[in-house]
This record gives C-alpha cells, structure tokens and sequence, in this order.
C-alpha cells in the first residue's frame, strides 16, 4: 500500500457558532478517485476549501503528501488542481488568455499546441477559444476551468460539482478524461450530487450527511460502485 | 513574486484597455492633462513675454519723459509687472486672483492690479484648467472611476479564492493592482513632468522641478494607495465607489472651504476700509507734504535753519520744498509699510492656519507644496510687494532729492507766475534715469523647498499611513 495522497484526520470545522464538519475522517490514494457525495449543506464544498487552505480547521488536520495545508498552504497548493463549482474565470479574457493567465500565475508554462490540445479534450468548440467567457455558457466556462485544471498537471485535482452544467455528452467525456487522468497517476477528490456519474468514475464513495461522513462505498475490483445501494443510502438520510 | 505582481498589473490594464468607461475616462484625464499643460504653458509664457516687454516700455516712457518739475514726475508714477516664474506655467497659483501690476506713484501705496480673476465674472476657478488643478481635483476622480472595484470585483466574481490557490497571495495580488492603479495615475502625471522638465530652458532649478514632480507622485501614490484601501475593505463595489466619493468631496472640496473659514475666523484681519480709514487718519497727523509752510514741518524747518546758520529758507543751499517732501515720503512710507506688513503678516498667519489642515486634506498639502515649490504662493506675491515698494521709494526719494538740490527754492516757490518762470522750474529730462531694471524673480530654490517642507511631509504622512493601511488590509484577507 502506498501512502496517502489526501487524508482527512478528524476533521472539524466550524464557522462562528455553527459547525460544517464533524470528526470527518477519509484518505485517498495515488491514482484514486474519492467522491463525496451529500445533500445541499452536507458539507461537500467545505471539505474542499478546507483542503484548499481557504478554510480553517478548527480542530483534526487535512493533509496532502503528508503536509499540513494549514501550516504549508502556498506549497501544498502547488500540487494543487481545483475546479470551483461556479467558475471564476475573468470574464474580459478570452478561453486561451484565461488559461495562460492562471498558467503564469501558478509558475506554469504551456504551449499554444499544449492548451489547443486541453481545450479539445474538453470539447470546447475552436471557435469559442478567442471569445471572451463573458458570453459563454455555463457549460463552456465549466469546460474551460476543466482544461485549465487539467493543464495545471498537479497530481491531485479538487472538482467541486465538476459536472454541473454540462450536456450529456460533455459529461460523458469528463468522466472518460477523470479515468484517464486517474489511471496516470492523479489522486483526484470530487464532490457531487450526481450519484451515478460518481459511481461510474470513483473508486471510493463517501456520504456526507450534516458535516458528519457516514458511510463510505468501495469499488469492487472489477467493475464500478453499485449505484442502487449508494442511492439508497443517500435517500434514506434525506428521509 | 514580482513576475506574479507584474502579471496582475498588466491583467488589470487589459481590463481597462477593454472596459471602455476605463478607457474613456483615463484617455479624458491624459488628453486634459495634455490640453492644460500646452494651453497653461503657452497662456503663461505668453503672460511673461507680455509682462516683460509692458516693463521695459514703462521704463522707457518714464525716460522720455520730458523736462519737467521732479514732483510731476513723483506723480507721473511708473509701473512694475510680475513676471510669473517658470514653474508657474504648471501652476500658477495665486497669480489669478492677485494683481499683476503695480503702479507706483508718490505718497501711496497702492495694490497690484489686473488679476485673471477681475475679468473673467468670478469664474475664474472654471476656465483656468490649470496642470495643478488636473493633477490635484481630478486626477484623484480619475483614480477613484478605474480603481473602486480592483479588489471588491475579485471578490464579488469569486475570482479571489481561486487566484489564492493558484499561489497569489492577497498581499501580492493587492500590490499588482496597485501597481496597475499607479500606472494609471503616473500616465496623467507624465504630460506634467515633462512640462516641469521643459520648464528647466526658462530658468527653474533642477530641485525645484525634481521636487514639484516627487509632490505630485506623492500624491498620486497616496490617492492609488487610499483607493486601494477602500476597494480592498468594501464588501461591495457600490459601497467602495461611495465611499471613495465622499472622500473626495470631503477633502478636496469640504475640507479646503473649512480650511480658509477657519483661518479667517482665528486671525481677525481688519477689512480694506478699516484699514484704509486707519491709515488716512495716520497720514492726516503727519501734515501735508505738498505744503512746505506745514506747522508739522516746523522742526525739521527750525533744525534746518540753524544747521546751515540761516534765517529763512530762502537762503537755505537747498530747496527746502524737496526736502519736506523727502522727510514727508519717508515717514509716510514708514506709517504705510507699518501697516502693509501687518496686513502681510496677518495673511501669512491665516494661511499658515489654513496650511495645518494638510494634514487631514492632501490636496490641501499638495497646493501648499505646489505654489511654494512653483514660486506662486502668498508669500513670493508679498515678496513682490515688498520689492515693489522698495523700488517706489527709492525712485521717489530720487526725485525728492533731485527737487532738493537740482532746482531752487525761489524758482520752485515762483513757478506758477509766468510761463518763463514755469520752464526754469524744471529739470532736465536726463535726470530721469533712476530708475532701476526690475525683473521679479521668487525665492531662491532651496528656499522654496524649504518652505514646501511641512506640505511634503503631511503628504508622505497621509501616503504612509494610508500604504500600511493597505499592507495590514492585504495580508488579513
């Protein structure tokens, strides 16, 4: 067994008198993908920002190759891809001016060849790449967010509802290209409402059920997570 | 991380350069701050030429003048011009509003003339677009429009958290965007510092124009740095917009009315009629000076009489009518200058009040450093005074004493009897040369900046507290 890319250790985190997480405990290994799946303030989103080092811990730790975010944030974000459940991207630039803008901030350098080639496995059609996000969809700026995560070449990626807002067909090739990168190496973290998307591409599911993980669904060796049970288990909570 | 600050910077210019009210706005400040710089320039280079040339022809006409009685010519009077200093062509100061010229005459004292402000209705303060009024009223409007949203944009968009987690820190990302706002600001400033430079060929000193422009990059950098500091604690752009307004208005248009009502408030300052019925009453015990038989003359009469051992003036060596009016001028000039400098000082003492509150105002402080640095503030217009009458009493006492000792007692007192007796009492025309070349000039350049000092100051002051206002306000986020 090889250690832990991403690991949650008794996480706790409150904001003011309100607490987000309890006790959440999870690890994910080199080449997994670990969804969290759970209603609307579960906590999903939380978990991310806290492993982002956006979000303090009020207690337990979150780490990434063995660092503390909260101690080491700037270098731990280095290893460090995140696409945001809403993008935010500069609306006044264009797909590639985006990307490279983000790329040179992060100290990364890509071809033009590089991110034409990012920009067509997320299926954003050539001609939207000069045009400025400020008219794209939903969709499109999702799939921009994508190439640029994708080029950002961290081995662990934060997906924050990767999916939403993408066409069936678009989601299908996200879950392909999450396959991919995973089977290369990238230990990846998404979290989600879509439970058959997840159990399709993850190899671990966890519930999250008001800040607290209450279950966790392995894949079987040869084949995917059983959507049913997980969708059982996630009705009968929000019963 | 100063690759990353630059990459923000120039990202936030690409904003501008495709948001067009930026756009717009920038191009309007530049192209005024152009405008004012060539039109201030030539109107004031124009002004000099005028001056210089009107000061030369006063000189020659009073010389051509021809022969006549010294006292005619007391009366006759001449003019001084105030030629504006060369960094007056970016600021001319309080040149609009005080006179221009000077005529000087006789037994009076009178005040600078043709000012800017007496032409043109009182609205003197709208048509004069002055660089200094550019630079100090709307360049901190300009950097208000392109720099309230820089950091409450990053915010509202959710672009900030995801800059974090590319490895841009808040404190770095605040330093590009001032960066950005300070570009901004320093392209309106560039058409003023290469008139300050230009200003060089007409005479200015290296370190009057080094520090004329340092002022005003101070004060750029202060107003980049304040709206830095509200766009990076508004919660909204709306609020940041807001209150970056309020400030402006406040402390450049509030705080500088506050300012002269306060200094005129706790230095009482008699009003012109007061001061000019003081000053009659004074004259009137001091006897006529046109009138030799004065019982107030006595005195001076009976000491006279007994020093050159006489028993009349008659047969006095000199015309005892030019030396009354020499002691007449001179102990008015005495009453008058009491006076004026009184009035002077309780001017200098009221700005100085009003100068105290740069320190709550820049602009108050970058006007102060501006004129005193340009050479066009109150104190270097009562220097002209000052010098204006020193040359009135010197040509007048020359006179006076060209009517003491160049023309007789009996001609002078006989004069009015026939037409001969009226051509021997006067004096040839080539005795009119007293009359030395004057050119204003200000202050010298160390003593100017000396004088800018406390305005220099309260501006790096404010600039200070307001950067590590950002600092503090960048690294909490």
């Amino acid at each position: 067994m090889t250690d832990p890319v991403i690991s949650a250790d008794a996480l706790h985190v409150s904001v003011g008198n309100k607490t987000i997480l309890k006790n959440v405990s999870f690890t994910a290994r080199r080449g997994e993908v670990l969804a969290l799946l759970g209603g609307n303030g579960a906590g999903k989103s939380t978990t991310i920002k806290t492993f982002l080092g956006l979000m303090t811990p009020s207690a337990g730790t979150a780490n990434l190759l063995g660092q503390n975010v909260q101690l080491q944030p700037d270098i731990v974000r280095q290893k460090v891809a995140y696409l945001p459940e809403s993008v935010m991207l500069y609306g006044h630039l264009n797909a590639v001016e985006n990307i490279r803008y983000f790329l040179s901030l992060a100290g990364k350098e890509k071809t033009d060849d590089d991110i034409a080639l990012a920009l067509k496995k997320v299926a954003l059609q050539p001609h939207a790449w000069q045009t400025r996000l400020q008219s794209y969809s939903k969709g499109m700026r999702q799939k921009t967010a994508i190439a640029l995560a994708l080029l950002r070449d961290a081995p662990i990626l934060f997906l924050d509802e990767p999916t939403s807002g993408l066409d069936p067909v678009a989601i299908d090739e996200f879950n392909g290209l999450i396959s991919q990168l995973a089977s290369q190496g990238a230990t990846i973290l998404m979290v989600t409402h879509d439970i058959y998307g997840a159990c399709h591409v993850a190899n671990r599911i966890g519930l999250l059920r008001h800040g607290e993980l209450v279950g966790m669904f392995d894949a079987p060796q040869d084949g995917n997570i059983d959507a049913e049970v997980v969708h059982q288990a996630f009705t009968q909570g929000l019963k | 991380m100063m690759f990353r600050i630059w990459l923000i910077a120039k990202d936030e210019w690409r904003y501008w350069r495709r948001s067009h009210l930026a756009m717009t706005v920038l191009m309007i400040a530049v192209v005024l701050a152009i405008a004012s710089v060539v039109v201030t320039f030539s109107t004031v280079s124009l002004a000099a030429h005028q001056r210089a040339h009107l000061q030369s022809q006063a000189e020659q006409k009073f010389v051509e003048q021809p022969d006549r009685h010294p006292h005619r010519m007391v009366h006759y009077g001449h003019y001084l011009f105030r030629t504006p200093p060369p960094l007056g062509r970016l600021d001319p100061g309080v040149d609009a509003y005080t006179g221009t010229a000077i005529f000087l005459e006789g037994h009076r004292q009178n005040g600078a003339t043709f000012s800017g402000q007496q032409h043109s209705a009182g609205l003197n303060w709208l048509s004069a677009l002055s660089p200094a009024f550019v630079m100090q009223i709307l360049t901190p409007l300009l950097l208000i429009v392109m720099g309230f949203g820089v950091m409450t944009r990053e915010r509202e968009a959710g672009t900030f958290d995801f800059l974090k987690i590319q490895g841009v820190s808040p404190l770095m990302l605040t330093i590009g965007k001032g960066v950005a706002l300070a570009g901004a600001g320093f392209a309106v400033l560039i058409p003023v510092a290469v008139g300050a430079l230009i200003t060089l060929f007409y005479g200015s000193s290296i370190l009057s124009v080094s520090a004329f422009v340092f002022s005003y990059a101070l004060y750029v950098g202060f107003w980049c740095a304040l709206v830095l500091l509200v766009s990076t604690l508004s919660r909204s752009h709306v609020g940041s917009f807001s209150a970056l307004i309020i400030v402006w208005v406040v402390t450049c248009l509030v705080l500088p009315r506050i300012a002269t009502n306060t200094a005129v408030v706790t230095v009482h300052s008699p009003s012109k009629l007061e001061t000019d019925f003081a000053v009659l009453q004074k004259l009137r015990e001091m006897g006529d000076g046109h009138n030799a038989n004065d019982p107030a003359f006595k005195a001076l009469k009976d000491n006279l009489l007994a020093k050159y051992n006489v028993d009349s003036v008659d047969e006095l060596p000199v015309n005892f009518k030019g030396i009354v009016a020499q002691k007449s001028e001179a102990d008015l000039t005495d009453v008058l200058n009491d006076f004026a400098e009184q009035k002077m000082e309780e001017g200098v003492a009221q700005a100085k009040v009003a100068r105290q509150f740069g320190w709550l105002s820049p602009a108050i402080a970058i006007q102060t450093a501006s004129m005193k640095l340009a050479g066009t503030d109150l104190e270097n217009y009562q220097r002209f005074l000052r010098e204006a009458e020193a040359v009135r009493f010197a040509f007048v006492q020359s006179l006076n004493k060209l009517h003491a000792e160049g023309l007789s007692y009996a001609d002078d007192v006989n004069k009015y009897q026939s037409h001969e007796t009226l051509q021997k009492a006067k004096v040839s025309a080539n005795n009119w040369q007293v009359l030395s070349d004057f050119h204003f000039v200000p202050l010298p350049a160390a003593e100017r900046f000396a004088g800018s000092i406390q305005a220099l100051l309260q501006l790096f002051v404010l600039w200070l507290v307001v950067s590590i206002g950002v600092v503090l306000a960048g690294r909490r986020q």
